[in-house]
């Protein structure tokens, strides 16, 4: 990168016009949420009428009150904390071994299995015959279901499996002249070494699982099981439609957009707390499994 | 069992090579351990890794191969209580079916003009955004734009078309608010048909084009400096080098990105698409997926959506190994 | 007896046989090199005898058992790689202590043992730091020292001072040495770089191609090679080496005759090839040497010595000379003086050493 007091003239010009795009883009990117807050801060009128721009109108913390004191909001969020937090240690339970055992070359039949597991990613059955299986198996309406069916996929074992191979052979052989059967190798050898891709992959399971809304919207019935996900999506379908909230919401001090705005800042939060300490994270697992499978 | 090359010194000429060769005669025909126990070896010392990979592989089967032992269904006359095995054969009725119903080719068409879209849109967005990025000086406001832009990637569908939702709306939303000030009339958007694919496009851009310019500021990173370095001294400015040197050097990543992308047409976000669409916005917001999810999950007639899912599968996999096939041939470079 | 015996080792991916055969037997306490070219199969059999491949033919016996299908682990072998392989999210202690833990050895005793080991390597200062933080001196320490702690009955070296750079292979080579004259632990160890070979081995295995080319001392191979690729092999530069034929008298080559020391043996005619070691040349004549008349080329000074890169005919020859403090009396040589004494005698087709009669 040049210095910019070498820089010519036509070129600073180049690069302010660049600057200023680049700094639209961001505003672009970051509006909706600070949007998204300041009606979730304002009153249900104010909201309604469309006047809230930037700032909270009217500032109240109603549509929050009526959320916090919502059970299922409580139910919801703690089920999301369970599908990830299971979710995710189940993936890695089936993923590490799994990726571990797939870069070993004395596998027998080792193209056959890789092949086996990269053409889900080019080929799966479709929503319904996946729908039925779940139903054949039992597994509809089921939280265990929802955490082991979504346990595994050929991507991130993929990714793993290619980083396992770039660990030379010697550390496993050393290992193995030193006692260690393929257990002790994995885990106190490889498992060490891989601690960036294990990161990366722990990394895109949580947010896989803390986002997902599909197929819990799906296989799931009993209110007390779904995600705060689905949550929100029966919330902002819904509420509108309900008489029931159309009553209180007059006496009160929120609507309809003020609580779901309310739902989505409550939802955010914990991504954004954690989002600072995991940039480096997923720079280097774009970079780790991105291109290259 | 004698060490036979050490005993040269000191013969006449000839002997020597009598000597050796005698002592290779001498060899002993070895026996091989049969094929048997050499697996047997092989199992007894390495079976740890095969139990390392039972599990997955039993998944694999379990949630992913056998629901395509379910898919026949798309060639039968499926009813519940029948089951899969016992329902009988229709063959390509249910793929008739399909194509004379105006509403599913309705949503083929939809989903390929959405593809299209989002490629026109969608595709060049993180990469212009990654040039750019690259024109950036100051490290710190470079790294804190990044960090923003990244951020939708994060957030759920779910939140992101809540957002969106909450946005458009035809009192309350603020694109509302602001074309009333400009002294236009408001918009229902979201029940508008010529609306959807507009709003549906912008808001993936938003929640990907800046996660997805990761992959190709990595590639230029990876441009050796020496090229702008060399340029700098021929007189070259940036815009100039932005195109003669960063452009083409990336063009192996964009092609590969391509080439995923393209593979993908079938799979238009549908997630989003559910979040976002109306019945009377159906008519250009209706995708393949989103009418599976209503004629087979909502409506329970299984086998035709099945069918219709399995139309899906089949195009996307051409489309995936063909797009392959080619990268191979022009970039050297594939997806295996 | 923790000798190590090969008998008839081969090895073989499929259809394509990389080792043709080797048969070996390292005595207890012996240090044998195993030294050639690139691909000359010594790593390959090297790793059979540590189990981490498998033996294709042939029987490998470690004190007394067949180890053919015995795990690596089980061999009581202990291995120093090429690059070392040290965990590096562990420290030095820990590196060391990883093959003991593993067969759960008391705690005490790892202790002891590892403060025992790394006071011969010289590395209890450095117990707690990680391989990143060490030099490759170090680090190489650290890899025989993990090796050492498992008291194994042999020890198995891959080349391991490849890595070095050449001032410190020097150094590391000697501590190698003085290694194994206090541990007097039976050891293979291989490497391409014959010099290693040379000043390490109590017996050196020359391989080329698979097979065995000559086994002995260093100053056996060195004095007595069996054909011409170990002639080659040994010595730096390496032999000289001319087409010629056998005469009445000695061995013609080109024009000239090379006195030889022994009888004929009535074998004039026949076609040899004649090896001259560029050490043993003299620029004084005496009685027993022949004149070799050469056109000097180039003289590269050494310091004490210089070489003499000359022609002789077609072919291209090297010769070692003392400088005296002075190169430039060398630049007008014209010729060489061989000793006949120190002339060797190879047959022109197979390359085989030919000795001549009493």
């Amino acid at each position: 990168m040049q210095k910019w007091s070498l820089y010519s003239r036509g070129d600073k010009f180049f690069a302010v016009v660049v600057s200023i795009l680049i700094g639209m883009f961001t505003v672009a990117t970051l509006y909706p949420f600070i949007y998204i807050a300041a009606v979730s801060f304002s009153s249900g009128f104010a909201a309604q009428a469309g006047k809230v721009v930037l700032t909270p109108i009217d500032a109240t913390v109603e549509a929050y009150g009526y959320i916090l004191r919502d059970p299922q909001f409580w139910i919801s969020y703690r089920n999301t904390f369970i599908y990830t937090i299971g979710g995710t240690i189940m993936s890695l339970a089936f993923i590490i071994p799994g990726a571990y055992a797939l870069s070993r070359p004395q596998l027998k039949g080792r193209r056959f299995f890789n092949l086996f597991i990269a053409f889900t990613m080019w080929f799966n059955a479709g929503l319904i015959p996946f729908f039925l299986n779940m139903r054949d198996l039992n597994l509809l309406d089921s939280m265990f279901g929802i955490i082991l069916a979504f346990a595994v996929n050929a991507f991130n074992i993929i990714l793993l499996r290619n980083f396992f191979e770039a660990i030379p052979q010697s550390f496993e052989e050393a290992a193995r002249m030193d006692g260690a059967n393929d257990f002790q190798v994995l885990w106190k050898v490889f498992i060490p070494l891989s601690k960036p891709a294990i990161a990366t992959i722990t990394l895109f399971c949580i947010v896989s699982r803390w986002n997902g809304f599909f197929w819990a919207m799906v296989l799931l019935q009993s209110e007390d099981k779904i995600p705060l996900q689905v949550f929100l999506r029966h919330t902002i379908a819904n509420l509108s439609d309900d008489d029931e909230f159309a009553i209180v919401q007059t006496a009160a001090g929120f609507s309809a957009e003020t609580v779901t705005a309310a739902i989505i800042v409550c939802s955010i939060i914990p991504v954004l707390i954690v989002y600072p300490f995991i940039q480096k994270y997923f720079e280097k697992g774009i970079l780790l499994g991105g291109v290259k499978e | 069992m004698s060490d036979r090359n050490s005993d040269f010194g000191g013969l006449p000429v000839d002997e020597l090579v009598a000597k050796a060769d005698a002592a290779l005669g001498q060899r002993k025909t070895r026996v091989r351990d049969s094929h048997w126990v050499r697996t047997w070896d092989h199992f007894r010392r390495e079976w740890q890794i095969y139990v390392m990979l039972l599990p997955t592989i039993i998944w694999f089967i379990v949630f992913l191969y056998k629901p395509m032992y379910g898919l026949q269904i798309a060639f039968k006359d499926y009813s519940i209580f029948r089951g899969v095995a016992n329902s009988p054969w229709v063959g390509f009725e249910h793929f008739q079916t399909l194509f004379s119903n105006d509403q599913f080719i309705r949503a083929v068409r939809n989903t390929v003009t959405i593809s299209f879209y989002n490629l026109l849109f969608g595709f060049p967005a993180p990469i212009i955004l990654a040039l750019m990025f690259n024109e950036i000086i100051n490290a710190t406001y470079k790294r804190t734009a990044q960090t923003i832009v990244y951020l939708p990637h994060f957030i759920s569908s779910v939140i992101i078309a809540g957002i969106v939702i909450t946005a458009f709306s035809p009192t309350a939303g603020i694109i509302n608010t602001i074309i009333s000030w400009l002294g236009f009339d408001p918009v229902y958007f979201l029940t508008q048909p010529e609306w959807f694919r507009p709003i549906f496009v912008g808001t993936g851009i938003w929640q990907e084009a800046g996660f997805g310019s990761i992959v190709f500021l990595a590639a230029i990173a990876g441009v050796n400096p020496s090229l702008y370095e060399s340029a700098v001294v021929d007189g070259a400015n940036r815009w100039q080098m932005m195109w003669k040197i960063t452009i083409p050097s990336i063009l192996p990543t964009i092609l590969i990105m391509l080439i995923i992308r393209i593979g993908n047409i079938m799979e238009v976000s549908f997630e989003l698409v559910i979040l976002l669409y109306q019945p009377s916005t159906y008519e250009t917001a209706d995708v393949v997926n989103t009418w599976v999810y209503r004629q087979g999950l909502q409506s329970g007639q299984y086998d035709l959506a099945a069918a219709a899912g399995l139309f899906n599968a089949v195009v996307a996999f051409v489309l995936v190994m063909t797009a392959n096939t080619l990268s191979r041939r022009f970039s050297r470079t594939s997806l295996w | 007896m923790s000798g190590v015996e090969l008998d008839g080792i081969v090895k073989a991916y499929g259809a394509l046989q990389v080792v043709h055969g080797i048969d070996l037997n390292v005595a207890e306490k012996e240090f044998v090199v195993l030294v050639g070219p690139s691909g000359c199969g010594k790593s390959t059999t090297l790793r059979m005898v540590a189990g981490l491949e498998e033996i294709t033919e042939g029987d490998l016996t470690i004190d007394g058992r067949r180890m053919n299908r015995v795990a690596p682990k089980d061999r009581d072998v202990a291995m120093v790689f090429q690059n070392y392989a040290l965990y590096p999210h562990l420290n030095v202690a820990d590196n060391m202590a990883f093959g003991l833990r593993i067969r759960k050895m008391p705690k005490a005793e790892i202790a002891t043992t590892i403060a025992d080991v790394a006071e011969i390597l010289g590395l209890t200062p450095y117990l707690d730091r990680r391989p990143a933080d060490l030099s490759g001196g170090q680090r190489q320490r650290v890899a025989m020292g993990r090796a050492i702690v498992r008291h194994p009955k042999v020890f198995l070296f891959d080349e391991p001072l490849s890595n070095l750079d050449a001032k410190l292979r020097t150094q590391m080579r000697a501590e190698i040495k003085r290694l194994h004259n206090r541990l007097g632990v039976t050891s293979i160890y291989v490497t391409h770089d014959q010099v290693e070979a040379m000043t390490l081995a109590d017996r050196i295995v020359v391989m080329n191609d698979g097979r065995i080319e000559q086994v002995g001392t260093p100053m056996e191979l060195f004095n007595h090679p069996a054909n011409t690729f170990v002639a080659g092999f040994l010595g730096s530069p390496p032999m000289n080496q001319i087409k010629g034929v056998l005469t009445e008298t000695g061995a013609k080559i080109g024009n000239t005759e090379i006195k030889l020391q022994g009888a004929i043996n009535g074998h004039a005619g026949r076609d040899v090839i004649v090896g001259i070691r560029p050490e043993h040349v003299t620029l004084g004549q005496t009685a027993e040497t022949s004149s070799l008349p050469i056109e000097l080329d180039l003289v590269e000074p050494l310091g004490s010595e210089a070489l003499l890169h000359a022609r002789y005919g077609n072919d291209n020859m090297v010769f070692k000379a003392d400088t005296n403090g002075d190169i430039a009396h060398l630049s007008g040589v014209e010729e060489v003086h061989v000793p006949a004494h120190l002339v060797k005698l190879f047959d022109a087709e197979t390359g085989r050493a030919l000795a001549l009669g009493a």
